[in-house]
């Protein structure tokens, strides 16, 4: 009987040397490494203008309007995002020529930067241009992040008269490309 | 910061899995066996556990990676780990802690020496922690959605709870006759901190539509709702309490009440041959001290900032229209959940007679004096999208008269290689046990899918020891 409790004892001890069990090196610290590097694409602006609503002689004639566009100016954007790319589409089946700027300006309506696509007046075939992809990096991201608005103005250059039987639109479809570092420290 | 360690947090919870505790199931010679099946075939005069050392309970352990694989020191950058795990996980890989906790238990048996009417009683500490892989969001937070054009980001993948409560239990198991064995148990939940979002739907999508104006189509559907209970004032900027210790005190003093039972019955069609079969867990919380429940639901479709030339002005904002088509709303509704129901059954076999050093045996059980059992088990669990179960084959022996040992090898959906080893011994009036599970993976503890162990000790008295 006493023999018995003896190895009892023994027992009870050899299990819990089941939990002094072996393990590979492991290093927590790894976690301050984390860096989330997602790449977010959206919708940045469209507009689909037809000729009809273009009334005008020859001569030139600009169209403007602007847009409350503060998204990058939000703390998440400001602290974490790295680099932006815009990517315009303009098709034109107008026989008239454009100009269209694409103005960033900043909660004092002060333009921080233009950017320009010229269009080619309609001249019967395909007329759709995929512009160079404008990146915001550095210096040109931060003019980003203190956007609010965001204006077009389409500047119509001279060429055959438009009337309300005129036929034909200018359409742009543009999106954004987002690239995010989001890391602890 | 805050996150990357909220995603980081989602990722890594410590998995683990489910609260299958197979080698306690039917380990008679532990009182504690009586808290999975209240019909455990246990008798004894009277018993007490030490206080907060007579049942620890940890499960530990992960579907889908092990700690290795993340915090392994190997130069692998720990951005890929991250990335490896998330691609090959599924959205069905499930994320379970169980922790249980005696605070003190006790029993004894009513009538004579001859009745075979017994109770039980006590009060242990429970935390639970489920969660599903959320793989679509974890995929949206490493990736984006740039190379994901047309695909649906499915928002129900975020599923999750967690509990912090108490539990005081009252049990009653009597021997029918030399065949039969009933018991229940009734239980009072006292719930210090629940938080439930089980119950989200919606997706977020990014294509491109022929046809349409806008380059992408782009729509956030959402349906998410976060339920808490006992947590809402831990998140104000006014509260400067110690959490852990106010947790605890709402936890036992101040919780959330609720209703249990658990019913169980063993049977012994031969003198050899043994079948049980137990609920636990059938009962509900009524979440009702400091609860707070967060929505959001709506419908977006995000189009860009779209100038209108012809004249009319149109103070559109982005953000202001995305708030109000998907709005954040706190309600203050008393809410109730479900414990995790738990259904056990086994077949047991038992062979070899026991010979005993002393002279009087005459109070041993039937089982009891055949030294060796084998049969099998099943497990199941109810969870918020599909039942979890297991199978387990086990084998007893009762290797000394004071000293059982039981192997068990179980196959469920995060292993086919679960061994558990479980050993019982009593040294005078003392009885400690030691049972754990996954044995395979001690050998590099890291790399273990799951572990799980119990310890416990108790002071047990039987008549015949008088």
């Amino acid at each position: 009987m006493k023999l018995n409790c003896i190895n009892s004892i023994l027992r009870v001890f050899a299990v819990t040397i089941l939990f002094v069990s072996c393990s590979s090196d492991l290093d927590f610290d790894q976690v301050n490494d984390l860096k989330l590097e997602p790449v977010f694409i959206a919708n940045l602006a469209y507009f689909d203008i037809p000729a009809n609503e273009l009334v005008a002689d020859g001569g030139t004639q600009i169209i403007y309007d602007s847009r409350n566009f503060d998204i990058f100016k939000k703390q998440f954007l400001r602290d974490y995002l790295k680099k932006a790319e815009f990517d315009v589409e303009i098709e034109n089946t107008i026989e008239r020529g454009f100009v269209i700027n694409m103005l960033l300006l900043n909660s004092q309506n002060q333009i921080l930067t233009t950017i320009s696509f010229v269009v080619p007046a309609y001249k019967g075939s395909p007329n759709v241009i995929k512009y160079p992809t404008e990146v915001f990096e550095n210096q040109r991201l931060e003019l980003l992040k203190q956007t609010q608005n965001i204006g077009f103005v389409a500047l119509m250059t001279s060429g055959v008269p438009l009337d309300e039987n005129s036929l034909g639109n200018l359409k742009l479809r543009s999106s954004t490309t987002t690239y995010f570092e989001i890391e602890a420290k | 910061m805050r996150a990357k360690y909220l995603i980081l947090g989602l990722l890594f919870q410590l998995s683990c899995f489910s609260q299958n505790k197979e080698v306690l199931y039917n380990f008679t010679s532990i009182p504690q066996s009586l808290l999975v099946n209240p019909s455990a075939d246990v008798s004894y005069k009277y018993y007490f556990g030490v206080p907060v050392l007579s049942g620890v309970s940890v499960n530990l352990g992960s579907s889908s990676f092990s700690v290795y694989d993340l915090f392994a020191d190997n130069g692998v950058d720990f951005n890929d780990k991250v990335r490896n795990i998330v691609n090959k996980s599924s959205r069905n890989d499930k994320v379970v802690t169980n922790q249980q906790l005696e605070v003190f238990s006790g029993g004894f048996r009513v009538g004579g020496s001859e009745s075979r009417s017994y109770v039980s009683f006590g009060v242990y500490q429970e935390f639970d922690f489920f969660m599903y892989m959320p793989k679509d969001l974890a995929l949206l937070a490493l990736d984006g959605n740039k190379d994901y054009m047309g695909k649906v980001f499915h928002l129900d993948d975020l599923n999750v709870k967690a509990e912090v409560l108490s539990v005081f239990h009252v049990g009653f198991h009597k021997k029918m006759n030399d065949k039969l064995v009933l018991g229940g148990r009734a239980k009072l939940y006292s719930s210090g901190a629940n938080a439930v979002s089980t119950h989200n739907s919606g997706y977020i999508f990014t294509g491109q539509q022929p046809g349409t104006v806008n380059l992408y189509s782009q729509i956030i559907s959402s349906n998410l709702e976060l339920k808490t209970s006992g947590i809402s004032r831990f998140t104000k900027d006014e509260y400067d309490g110690n959490i852990a210790r106010d947790i605890a005190h709402n936890t036992f003093f101040n919780g959330s009440l609720g209703l249990g039972v658990d019913a169980g019955v063993t049977y012994y069609p031969k003198e050899n041959f043994q079948i049980t079969a137990s609920i636990i867990d059938l009962g509900f919380i009524n979440q009702s001290k400091d609860i707070e429940t967060l929505t959001y639901k709506g419908t977006y479709q995000y189009q860009g900032a779209n100038p209108d030339f012809s004249g009319t002005d149109d103070p559109e904002n982005v953000f202001a229209e995305f708030k109000k088509a998907i709005p954040r709303d706190t309600l203050y509704n008393k809410y109730t959940t479900w414990r995790p129901t738990k259904i056990y059954a086994s077949l047991q076999y038992s062979f070899g007679y026991f010979r005993s050093d002393n002279d009087c045996n005459c109070k041993e059980n039937i089982k009891e004096r055949y030294r060796n059992a084998a049969g099998i088990q099943l497990f199941g669990m109810t969870a918020p999208r599909e039942p979890l179960v297991a199978v387990t084959a086990f084998y007893k022996r009762n290797i000394f008269e004071k000293l059982d040992l039981k192997a068990t090898y179980t196959i469920d959906e995060f292993s086919s290689t679960n061994i558990g080893l479980g050993l019982s011994g009593t040294i005078w009036k003392l009885n400690m046990y030691a049972l754990v599970n996954n044995v395979l993976e001690y050998k590099d503890i890291s790399k273990a899918s799951s572990a799980a162990f119990q310890l416990g000790i108790n002071f047990v008295f039987q008549d015949s020891e008088d």
